[in-house]
């Protein structure tokens, strides 16, 4: 698995659209990411919790680790918290949905 | 590579070398105890089942006391039945008796009662006690090892840190020849086609996905969803936003060796190498499933802080995060959050564990022996009637 320790986050592979804070992040401060990709925080995350990289659209795949980990219920800014607030998973659920995985 | 273990008569090596005084059904619990309780150096194991199960839970139940009088960390074994239950304790016994080792067996109707059930127990405790002290450790290859993996109470930190850490051990384990057992299907959720992928046949493949779908399919058919039990609440607090994540993490720690066999829960591997066990998410559930394969020692990473130990295995903690280490140290063998702060490589971490893993082998104590933590659990399918 390839992964990035940047300073404020961790990339666990270069698909992803999520990073993980190494620590406590404020809001409003900048998060420079992959050749000078830069992006503003724009609210508090929490330690060990994910941030957006990338506008990711109601519907569209949430990635982590390469792989997808779930859907996005509404549309997803760069800097804001990924969390289950915006993000549902796909698998285990009462209806069925069979084919989860991306 | 070698460790000082225990050889036992069916060539098999313990790390520890308990004397366990087992009940083959809940009602036999206390006489255990009471005779666990007056004889230093013996540990009961009471459990709620043995009676009143279904036809496969009963079977799972046996299956469960049958691999966990075998495991090698045990020298010898009494089992206490009552005379009525439907886990038949002298079948229990005459099994474990396979393995060459001393295995006695009481039953508390025939015995007339708990305090003649105690008396006789006390005596043959304290026979096997004697014959256990008198065991000698012998040089054994690694080969001989199986390491379960678990982790429980993960945080988001688990998949970076401490699970590709313990990645690297059982890639290790696996190239010295040893095995590794991972387990935790409904953890696999999202990340089976991972396993899949690195199945040894198609056989192993569709094993594979055939123990994630019908975990799956067990939620689907109630209408439930996985994601109210598991992931749990302090998952979701610790980052964790899905099962799919969850599992993306825990599957890291068996590493990137091929998958040689799918067991059914408590079943012993019949190949060396990384296998994969049929076990629930629920972490005492899953390590009473390894230990009853045979596991000696088991590797445990956790990120919200976990403390939960086996009464037959010594169980290693990993934490993913550094204040999860500095605020449960009492709890904790290894920091893996170093990982996270950027002071340490998953790769130097990993041979961190892996040194862990061979003293531990040798016989130092874990955070979890220390404290007695002897959690036991053994998984149910259906009710009880």
């Amino acid at each position: 698995m390839i992964k990035k320790f940047l300073e404020q986050i961790i990339l666990s592979h270069p698909r992803d659209n999520v990073a993980t804070a190494k620590s406590p992040i404020g809001s409003g401060i900048f998060i420079t990411f992959s050749k000078r990709k830069k992006i503003e925080i724009r609210e508090e995350i929490p330690f060990g919790h994910k941030i957006s990289l990338r506008r990711i659209p109601k519907g569209g795949a949430v990635i982590k680790y390469g792989e997808r980990i779930g859907r996005a219920i509404r549309s997803i800014e760069p800097g804001e918290l990924v969390h289950i607030h915006n993000v549902v998973g796909e698998r285990g659920k009462g209806r069925s949905r069979k084919k989860g995985r991306g | 590579m070698n460790f000082l273990g225990y050889k036992r008569p069916d060539g098999k090596v313990g790390v520890r070398n308990h004397v366990v005084i087992l009940p083959s059904v809940a009602c036999s619990n206390e006489v255990c105890n009471s005779i666990a309780r007056k004889v230093k150096d013996t540990i009961s194991i009471p459990h709620q089942h043995g009676c009143a199960q279904l036809a496969f839970d009963a079977e799972q139940t046996a299956r469960t006391l049958i691999g966990v009088g075998k495991n090698p960390n045990v020298a010898a074994v009494l089992v206490v039945g009552l005379g009525c239950e439907l886990v038949n304790s002298s079948m229990i016994a005459s099994k474990i008796a396979e393995s060459g080792k001393p295995v006695k067996n009481l039953i508390i109707q025939e015995v007339g009662g708990s305090p003649k059930t105690v008396k006789a127990g006390v005596q043959i405790a304290k026979e096997m006690v004697s014959f256990a002290a008198r065991l000698r450790k012998e040089r054994a290859d690694i080969d001989s090892l199986i390491l379960g993996v678990e982790c429980g109470g993960s945080d988001a930190c688990s998949g970076l840190s401490a699970n590709p850490a313990l990645g690297i051990v059982s890639d290790i384990l696996v190239k010295e020849g040893g095995t590794v057992i991972l387990s935790e299907t409904t953890e696999s959720i999202g990340a089976e086609h991972i396993l899949a992928r690195r199945a040894i046949n198609k056989k192993v493949k569709e094993k594979i996905l055939e123990i994630v779908r019908r975990t799956e399919m067990r939620a689907l058919n109630l209408g439930l969803d996985i994601g109210k039990a598991n992931p749990a609440p302090g998952n979701y607090e610790g980052g964790i936003t899905t099962l799919e994540e969850k599992s993306l993490g825990c599957v890291m720690k068996g590493g990137t060796s091929k998958v040689m066999e799918v067991l059914e829960y408590a079943e012993p591997p019949a190949q060396k190498g990384l296998v994969l066990m049929d076990t629930p998410g629920h972490d005492a559930e899953s390590m009473t499933g390894l230990i009853a394969g045979g596991t000696q020692i088991i590797a445990f990473t956790t990120g919200r802080g976990n403390p939960l130990g086996s009464p037959i295995a010594p169980v290693i903690k990993i934490a993913s995060n550094s204040h999860l280490y500095s605020k449960m140290k009492d709890n904790m063998d290894i920091n893996a959050g170093e990982i996270i702060t950027g002071n340490k490589t998953v790769q130097e971490i990993g041979e961190k564990i892996f040194r862990e893993v061979l003293r531990v082998a040798n016989g130092r104590l874990t955070k979890s022996e220390i404290w007695g933590h002897r959690e036991f659990a053994i998984n149910r399918i259906g009710p009880s009637f």
